[in-house]
């Protein structure tokens, strides 16, 4: 725990006030019950009008900040991609085949560069997980609308 | 009386007594290893244990929770790097001690004073949760709703570097947890049209998002750091040996800071790190060799790991007792609570009294589990982590919270909710939001909104009704005047910071 306060920041002032509009117009179009009451909006205006409020108590007490470190930001954007290609291809071709290729692609992101151990990492990683949650623990296994491989191998 | 018949009951089922040993080994490697805490261990293995009974499975995260919190001394003992941001108060002796070939006796001192601590926390709790749970049963829906508000406002002000962004986290948890429709009239909030929003987010996926992936982006900012542990050949058993002359003057630190932690334990949200950095200052204050304070002093050790252990029982009263999680640790449990179809609050007391106990039971267990396996143990732990190399470390722990997610409800639509959960919580870590009072704040709005609701059925005077009932208004104002101290340390900081910059 560092006991330093983080400078406030015009930008991250802007983004709470942009969110708290967005959720106070959304929140605004939430149905009234059946006795016309806003009972369901509520708490929603709550935390929207508050994040309003804490976005130009930000903005009031802004500072430059030094400008942020972004060397990491390509590996950054590279994992997000990365999961969110993999939940697409859990859903077009099963689990095995796209934690095949997800497995080395996330360890070479993470500096692995050992053609051996990615070629493991292919085989080694969708065997044990399916293995331990899918057929150890009993969890229905997410099947592939395109293809999957459990057709081929059948269901082990 | 009901803590015997849990022992009892607990020491003589072997297979209950292995997944508690298990959960010791677990959390301390977890905690050991910089850059993981406890919470992500417990949100990635959660999942595992919807497919336990009840007891094994809140017993092995409960223990799992105890254990990383002791674990994190490790690292910061013999890597100089917090494992969890409560043992960064035992760095500043731990690692001083480590470079004068004492890595051994800082380690015994350090594993003694959390099992101290660990013990007077949950014993504190076994006396006193009951009671509480009496008085909470006597509290109506405006109460209730108090206790909500100071929670909101405690754990989003008190905590973090900033108070306005500590407190958007909280207000973010509350808006994301109003998706789906509302639990009283079945509008639809949020949904923006999408079917699978109506059940709202799940908090599973959310907490392994937050705390597991968040977590794994973070870590690419380190990749390739590789995790340097103190070289030791120059201590010897000697040196190491710790006499019982060298631990008394340690003692009256470890018994302050114990009921320092337990007390900082029942508030909800402030957690181990306050209370560990707590302790440290007012033992440091007491001291009768303040200087010695941060180049070694075994009492340096002694302080801080007994607060910051003894925050781990009391943390969980508000959570049996109100249904209020006290930390991220107590969040995570309402999940298995939920599964298992235990209705948490104090009704828990008499419909699921023995299993509480035997909990408790378990907790005690597994401080002497890992209490015996750190004493003897510790340098063991610390050699193996930095065997395990990061760059294959966070790929698995990647993958694995994929694989958990949809575990938890075999649904699709929950590793989407993860994977932004997890990028959301790696840029609320860049811009010092605060991820635990974001999931606390999630965790905790459809009580408060139900409370909240009720309340303004029960008035006549609307908002009124919170000035007229005297322990409503007791808990605002505990709120209020917890957020009004933040803001009047933040800016003492913050004109000090702009005095030294221009002096």
């Amino acid at each position: 725990m560092s006991s330093e306060a983080a400078p406030a920041s015009r930008g991250v002032g802007v983004a709470l006030i942009l969110i708290g509009i967005g959720a106070f117009a959304t929140s605004m179009n939430i149905g009234l019950d059946q006795y016309g009451r806003w009972g369901a909006r509520l708490f929603p205006l709550g935390g929207s009008i508050a994040l309003l409020g804490l976005g130009i108590a930000e903005i009031w007490g802004a500072r430059p900040t030094p400008q942020s470190n972004k060397q990491h930001l390509p590996a950054i954007l590279a994992l997000l991609a990365l999961s969110l290609g993999y939940v697409w291809a859990i859903s077009a071709f099963g689990y095995l085949i796209s934690t095949a290729f997800a497995a080395p692609v996330a360890l070479y992101i993470f500096g692995l560069r050992n053609p051996l151990g990615l070629g493991a990492a292919a085989v080694l990683c969708p065997a044990i997980y399916h293995g331990t949650f899918f057929v150890a623990l009993g969890v229905f296994p997410p099947l592939g609308k395109w293809f999957d491989l459990l057709d081929v191998i059948g269901g082990y | 009386m009901d803590i015997f018949v849990g022992l009892a009951s607990v020491l003589s089922d072997p297979v209950l007594l292995g997944w508690v040993f298990l959960a010791a080994i677990v959390g301390m490697i977890v905690g050991a290893i910089p850059g993981l805490t406890a919470s992500a261990a417990i949100a990635m293995l959660l999942p595992l244990t919807f497919y336990m009974e009840p007891l094994p499975a809140l017993a092995f995260l409960y223990v799992i929770g105890k254990s990383g919190r002791y674990g994190g001394s490790i690292a910061a003992i013999l890597f100089n790097t917090p494992g969890t941001a409560a043992s960064a108060a035992t760095q500043l002796d731990g690692y001083p001690l480590a470079q004068r070939g004492m890595a051994g006796k800082a380690m015994k001192v350090a594993t003694i004073s959390s099992v101290i601590g660990d013990f007077v926390g949950e014993i504190l709790l076994i006396l006193g949760v009951a009671w509480i749970a009496s008085i909470a049963l006597r509290l109506g829906p405006p109460e209730l709703f108090a206790v909500y508000f100071a929670a909101f406002i405690v754990i989003g002000s008190v905590i973090g570097k900033s108070v306005t962004r500590g407190l958007a986290s909280a207000a973010l948890g509350i808006l994301v947890a109003m998706i789906g429709l509302d639990p009283i009239s079945s509008t639809e909030r949020f949904t923006f049209g999408s079917f699978d929003l109506t059940n709202g987010i799940s908090l599973v996926p959310l907490m392994i998002g937050i705390f597991v992936l968040g977590e794994v982006f973070t870590q690419i900012e380190s990749r390739g750091a590789k995790t340097e542990m103190v070289a030791n050949d120059q201590g010897d058993a000697a040196r190491n040996r710790l006499s019982w002359a060298e631990y008394k003057p340690c003692l009256p630190h470890v018994i302050r800071s114990s009921f320092i932690g337990a007390f900082i334990g029942m508030l909800p949200g402030l957690g181990s790190a306050i209370a560990a950095f707590v302790a440290y200052g007012e033992g440091k204050r007491r001291a009768k060799n303040p200087e010695a304070w941060g180049s070694g002093a075994l009492e340096g050790i002694a302080a801080p790991e007994a607060a910051n252990n003894a925050v781990s029982g009391p943390s969980m009263a508000p959570l049996l007792t109100l249904g209020i999680p006290g930390s991220t640790i107590g969040a995570i449990l309402i999940g298995v609570f939920l599964i298992h179809g235990i209705q948490i609050g104090p009704t828990m007391f008499l419909t699921s009294r023995d299993l509480v106990f035997a909990l408790f039971a378990c907790g005690l267990i597994g401080i002497v589990m890992y209490g015996v396996i750190g004493y003897f143990g510790a340098a063991f732990v610390g050699r193996f982590i930095t065997r395990i190399p990061t760059h294959v470390l966070y790929p698995i722990i990647f993958l694995t919270s994929f694989v958990a997610a949809y575990t938890s409800r075999g649904n699709l639509f929950d590793v989407y909710v993860m994977v932004a959960a997890g990028f959301a919580g790696w840029a609320m870590r860049k811009l010092h939001f605060n991820p635990a009072a974001f999931v606390i704040s999630f965790v905790l709005a459809g009580g408060a909104e139900e409370t909240f609701r009720q309340t303004m059925l029960m008035s006549d005077n609307g908002m009124m009704i919170f000035v007229t009932r005297p322990i409503a208004l007791v808990f605002l104002l505990i709120g209020i005047a917890a957020m009004a101290a933040r803001v009047r340390s933040v800016n003492r900081q913050a004109r000090a910071l702009a005095a030294g910059t221009s002096g």
